[in-house]
């Protein structure tokens, strides 16, 4: 709200100036600021004091030869900026950003992890999303590493607990357990039943898709990148088109933007309706789930109707979609959004009055806004702590800058808010897609376009229904990417379960953690 | 006593579902299965959270290097008679994922397998399918062996 476009850039160039800081507007984002290591947290403390929204999206590395380029991709309330700091392989060093912006944990041992960029000064160095025994000397992203090649080291011996304190408990959650469907472990400190530490392991599903993508060309790329997430799939084959899209610079049909706008908002309706009902069945409430889910079926059809899967769509392509809608399937899809909005007052109903569901969520899991921007949370998250950010709103991409909707904030933070987002984006969901077939232009639905892309870097932002998706892409001219970095929502949503989670009740811990809609193939990719 | 063993087993098999690398995409068609439209139940299907007390367990996803030792500890804390069905595309044989860095390959790689049911993801119908063929292949099975063998 604060800055404008040319006011952000120019209060930036003002305060860098002379400080042997290139800024080159209009690439990737607003602007790239090439900066050092010895200058980059100068970079990073000019861009916070210019707007109080500044909050990090993501860290790539990338593997230039000698050098290892580190890029920070920082958003502010409106705009996008990257800031590119080269680091030499032999001595990967730089400074950690985590005493400015304490949501970069995650990303800067990711980068670590992936890359051998050692960032000086992280308060809690380990292993992010590699195995244990993954040896200590290969660093899968770079290009010298083949994938065939890695050998393992021995599993290490299990650890015994460390007696600290007599009266703290290590509860361990995962990764097999009731309450997750996916493989990740948490291990609870507890001193009573209160909540004192919480140590997340990340990474059971970690099937390094940014390695593979570099092997697979761009048309095989969308099918593999699909497969991040198979609950957001539209969404993730969204950002890597765009941005295969905007290094070709290529225009797609305006019936193909709506077709696309059309098939995500059908994502976000089934994403969002498999949480609510998700989490009535980690507070108890299996009726809520089995209703929920019963409602959702119908969005599965739909789904199957205007892409021909019901999960995994593979709709999206280079140039446009796949598929085009039939006219007459237009009143089934109208029908069924109609029964739809008409079943979602109950839920409401339901989460506003019902006594039981109330006293599991209200007040469990409170995240302040300051910590919201803080720890650099993205979409329903962010959104029900008062953070006014939805991609959608922001950057308008495909038909959303043309379509009238909401975006839903709420002031409370805590659990109960963040499902409240949700309640409330069904409908504004089911009012884009009315509004994208009322209003579906006519003409082809995908162009053209060359096997092989320039030379060239992209980023794409899409508002998944877990928040912002990231993507980056970088081409060298061939048929195949250089470097394809994805950044997912959930991966920077888990630190302020980390931070709510302590102080409260074990009991509240799963209710508070699926409100954050955790999707952990998507976090680890 | 094996006789109402067997019967039990085929009346109402406890199914365990672990994840060991998947996208998601399966696992939510697996939820879906609980669910009123699709409802196992009705054949005395039942998800069960523990290993120890599951007759059946669906696998769904690749296999992570960080996932294989888990995968086998879980397989092994089931009773026998064990079953092991592999869902989706990267459970069968690792899918778009075979050859990645961190990944072993299908299940099969690491346990032993007794069902596929290829999709990415397959359908509810079909994995309803795939559970119901295990349990007529396991009744067949089970009528060979006579109750009386000692061993």
């Amino acid at each position: 709200m604060s800055n404008n476009e040319i006011g952000i850039l120019s209060v930036l160039e003002k305060k860098l100036k002379g400080k042997n800081i290139q800024i080159q507007p209009g690439i990737l984002g607003t602007a790239t600021i090439q900066a050092s290591p010895s200058t980059l947290k100068t970079v990073v403390k000019a861009m916070l004091d210019a707007d109080e929204k500044t909050a990090l999206t993501a860290i790539t590395g990338l593997d230039l030869g000698a050098n290892i380029d580190v890029l920070y991709h920082v958003r502010t309330s409106t705009e996008f900026f990257t800031i590119r700091a080269e680091v030499p392989k032999e001595k990967p060093v730089i400074t950690t950003i985590t005493d400015l912006i304490p949501g970069a944990a995650f990303h800067e041992l990711e980068v670590t992890d992936l890359f051998g960029v050692v960032f000086e000064g992280h308060p809690s160095p380990g292993r992010l999303v590699l195995p244990e025994n993954w040896p200590d000397d290969v660093f899968p992203l770079r290009k010298d590493v083949k994938a065939s090649e890695v050998k393992l080291k021995p599993l290490p011996a299990a650890e015994t607990p460390s007696p600290e304190d007599a009266k703290l408990v290590k509860i361990i959650i995962g990764p097999q357990h009731p309450a997750l469907l996916e493989p990740e472990k948490f291990a609870v400190t507890v001193e009573g039943e209160t909540v004192r530490k919480v140590e997340p392991r990340i990474g059971y599903v970690h099937r390094g898709v940014e390695k593979a993508s570099e092997g697979k060309t761009y048309i095989q790329g969308v099918y593999l990148v699909e497969r991040i997430c198979g609950i957001c799939n539209s969404c993730h084959a969204t950002g890597y088109v765009e941005s295969v899209e905007k290094i070709l610079k290529t225009q797609i049909p305006a019936r193909a933007q709506y077709l696309r706008t059309i098939i995500l908002e059908l994502n976000r309706l089934h994403s969002h309706m498999l949480t609510i009902g998700h989490a009535g069945l980690e507070i108890g409430y299996e009726t809520l789930f089995q209703y929920m889910w019963r409602d959702r079926e119908p969005i599965m059809d739909l789904t199957e109707l205007v892409t021909g899967n019901r999960v995994v769509s593979s709709s999206m392509t280079v140039g446009g979609v796949r598929r085009d809608l039939k006219e007459t399937d237009i009143p089934k899809i109208k029908s069924t959004l109609t029964d739809l909005r008409k079943k979602m007052p109950f839920y409401r109903n339901l989460y506003e009055n019902e006594i039981s569901i109330k006293m599991r969520m209200q007040k469990v899991g409170t995240l302040s806004r300051e910590d919201a921007i803080k720890l650099c949370v993205v979409g329903p998250v962010a959104r029900a702590s008062g953070v006014d950010i939805d991609v959608r709103k922001d950057v308008p991409y495909e038909a959303y800058g043309e379509i009238p909707f909401n975006m839903i904030t709420r002031k409370e933070g805590d659990t109960w808010a963040r499902m409240m987002v949700r309640i409330d984006e069904i409908e504004e969901s089911i009012k884009i897609i009315e509004y994208g077939l009322d209003h579906l232009p006519a003409g082809p639905i995908r162009v053209k376009v060359p096997r092989v892309v320039p030379a060239g870097e992209a980023v794409v932002r899409v508002e998944a229904p877990r928040g912002e998706l990231f993507y980056y892409v970088k081409s060298n001219g061939t048929t195949m990417p250089e470097r394809v970095k994805v950044r997912t929502p959930t991966f920077a949503n888990i630190p302020s379960f980390l931070k709510t989670a302590i102080g409260e009740s074990i009991a509240d811990v799963p209710a508070n953690f699926v409100s954050l809609d955790p999707c952990f193939s998507c976090t680890d990719r | 006593m094996v006789n109402i063993t067997t019967w039990a087993r085929l009346k109402s098999p406890w199914v365990l579902h672990f994840n060991s690398g998947a996208c998601n995409g399966c696992d939510i068609e697996i939820v879906a299965l609980l669910t009123p439209k699709y409802d196992v139940e009705r054949f005395g299907i039942k998800l069960e959270p523990s290993p120890r007390h599951a007759d059946v367990l669906l696998t769904t996803g690749v296999v992570t290097e960080q996932c294989a030792e888990r995968l086998k500890r879980i397989y092994e804390q089931m009773p026998q008679p064990k079953f092991v069905v592999a869902i989706g595309a990267c459970a069968c044989s690792g899918g778009v994922f075979n050859g990645n860095y961190n990944v072993v390959g299908g299940v099969d790689k690491v346990i032993p397998v007794n069902a596929y049911i290829p999709g990415c993801p397959p359908r509810p119908e079909a994995i309803i399918d795939g559970v119901v063929k295990l349990l007529g292949a396991l009744e067949a099975s089970t009528k060979e062996v006579k109750p009386d063998v000692k061993q």
